[in-house]
């Protein structure tokens, strides 16, 4: 455990270092949902005032809530990149030659996904709520809220690594990315779950993010919802994805 | 590892690529601790491929091996505690600066903050580069990044030492450098050194003891001067004025030995007899009214013991041979830097 952890903490200490010293790595994570957060908050605030749109913090929170998530959703996407890219730089053959314990690889990639991801959240919250963003949630809705941020986060640091891990290739980027895109943007990102219609509707209803997003909405106006439901959800997909990350390692140690 | 044990032990050890021939075909070897083992052989012939399975970056297909007394395959992080290595691409971050991949490295193996300082400043002061050290290494040279891998191959105070081509790309001085730095390790410091090279002198001046691979096989073993008495002989290399006469040349010299195409026009047949046979080569060569543009004599080398394993100079394989390493990057060379 203790060699894990070593392993662990050095990988995770260099993607930190890495996005800290670097910007080419740092400022699209936080430009992006900055930018998903003015378009939507600012561009679409009139949506609240459709008949039927029901969230009392106001269209800013809303929109927050989303872009919380989605910029805890692609930390764990670029993390998959930075992934890709050592193996193609061939310093993730250092890491597997100095890593007594490989697993921790992974869970240092993690630990940097999280600590860029905190970074990202921190700038996005301050903007909202200079952007005007009400909370009316507890503290211990908020801490629910980080909650379900990290775990998101970590599900998709796991698909990230897995997936990079298999393919081993920069270009695997979109790959990595794309089935989160489609997850978050097929869920209800403009308006409340009961105001879409059609085939969105019935996608957005099966779709396990629109459990996430709807709890984590609730949290933030201090009435939660499904936030049990969403929870393990995030620890059912982190489960699974650390097997399936798990096995994209085995894959690299396999390819040498 | 059990005192008089082997530091690395291999039986019948094979990889093969999918949809490939067998890059490593069932060598056996045993290197013991504080030896310099090189291994030697061409592009393609097997050697990195050797490293990647020993430093467990790649499982074999068959076979097994025990480094440092620990099983490759099922006590992979025992042997990567026991293990440095310093493969043919030194994989460095370039946002990174020297120090820094020397405390990433000193964490990763689980080496404590206080003693990780130590033993980097110690390192960086070994290979020279203390001045370097707070500089990105995104803009050091080939040589400062070979001396910064080597470094990091050593930060946990490993037992055995793997080095794949450690000098390829340095100039002279840095070379000289490593291999002085090789040979302290090794005699002073007890430390088991496994190098592959692709260059003669290399394995002559610093093996103890030579393994010589081509296509994925052992074909000899020994020290140097064993392997250089095994030829025993020396031989003749002659070039014709005319490049296109080597047949005639390879013809008249058939008469003394076996002779040996090398490229370029030039003929190479051994000398059983000793240099008193170069005169007679000469005399029938005048009698021939064949023109000679040199005529070398050569004591055996390492190369002449190439030559006499595999019926080919160890100079020219590496662009006949595609290389067999997945490595990223991978290139091939084929320069000889012989005697």
């Amino acid at each position: 455990m203790r060699r894990f952890l070593y392993v662990a903490r050095g990988v995770g200490w260099r993607s930190i270092h890495n996005t800290l010293v670097s910007p080419a790595i740092l400022l699209p994570s936080i430009i992006f949902p900055l930018f998903f957060l003015v378009a939507f908050a600012g561009g679409l605030s009139r949506l609240a005032d459709v008949p039927s749109f029901h969230y009392a913090p106001g269209y800013t929170s809303f929109q927050y809530v989303f872009v919380f998530l989605q910029s805890a959703a692609f930390g764990g996407v670029f993390t998959g990149f930075a992934v890709a890219r050592d193996f193609e730089s061939g310093f993730a053959r250092r890491l597997l030659l100095s890593a007594p314990r490989r697993s921790g690889i992974i869970a240092g990639y993690a630990i940097g996904a999280l600590l860029r991801w905190l970074i990202t959240g921190t700038v996005v919250t301050l903007a909202a709520l200079i952007a005007g963003m009400n909370v009316d949630g507890t503290r211990t809705d908020l801490l629910g809220l980080l909650g379900l941020g990290i775990l998101f986060n970590f599900v998709a640091a796991l698909w990230g690594c897995g997936l990079a891990m298999f393919l081993r290739t920069e270009q695997a980027g979109a790959v990595i990315q794309m089935p989160v895109f489609v997850l978050l943007f097929l869920a209800p990102v403009y308006v409340p779950l009961p105001l879409l219609t059609g085939w969105i509707h019935d996608v957005a209803r099966l779709n396990p993010a629109t459990v996430v997003l709807e709890a984590a909405r609730g949290l933030l106006a201090g009435s939660p919802v499904k936030f049990a439901l969403a929870l393990a959800l995030l620890a059912g997909a982190a489960a699974l994805l650390a097997i399936f990350a798990r096995r994209g390692l085995a894959s690299a140690e396999r390819a040498g | 590892m059990s005192d008089g044990a082997a530091a690395i032990e291999v039986e019948e050890l094979v990889r093969e690529f999918r949809k490939g021939p067998r890059a490593v075909d069932g060598i056996d070897l045993a290197v013991s601790p504080g030896e310099i083992y090189g291994f030697l052989g061409p592009n393609g012939a097997g050697k990195s491929t050797t490293v990647l399975m020993l430093t467990t970056l790649l499982p074999p297909t068959s076979g097994r091996a025990r480094v440092g007394g620990f099983d490759i395959v099922r006590q992979g992080s025992q042997v990567r505690s026991t293990i440095g290595a310093a493969l043919q691409e030194a994989a460095l971050d370039p946002i990174l600066t020297a120090r820094e991949h020397l405390l990433l490295q000193a964490t990763l193996q689980g080496i404590g903050k206080a003693e990780r300082k130590v033993r980097a400043n110690a390192l960086l002061e070994r290979v020279g580069l203390t001045e370097a050290a707070d500089r990105r290494v995104g803009g050091y040279s080939g040589g400062m990044k070979r001396r910064l891998d080597l470094a990091l191959a050593l930060v946990h105070g490993p037992r055995i030492l793997f080095l794949d081509e450690p000098t390829t790309g340095l100039d002279p001085q840095s070379r000289a450098a490593l291999w002085e730095e090789v040979a302290r390790l090794a005699h002073d410091e007890g430390m088991t050194v496994f190098l592959t090279t692709q260059y003669l002198e290399e394995a002559d001046v610093l093996a103890d003891r030579v393994g010589i691979i081509d296509h994925g096989k052992i074909v000899a073993e020994g020290t140097p001067a064993q392997l250089k008495a095994e030829i025993g002989s020396p031989s003749v290399e002659v070039s014709p004025v005319d490049g296109g006469a080597d047949e005639l040349l390879a013809e008249l010299l058939a008469g003394f030995g076996t002779p040996t195409h090398n490229g370029r026009g030039s003929v190479t047949v051994p000398l059983p007899g000793g240099e008193a046979q170069l005169a007679e080569i000469v005399r029938a060569l005048d009698q021939a009214d064949l023109h000679v543009a040199s005529l070398q004599l050569h004591q055996p080398s390492l190369d002449d013991v190439f030559l006499a394993k595999t019926g080919r100079k160890l100079e020219g394989t590496a662009a006949e041979t595609a290389d067999e390493q997945p490595a990223p990057g991978a290139r091939g060379r084929g320069r000889r830097r012989g005697r």
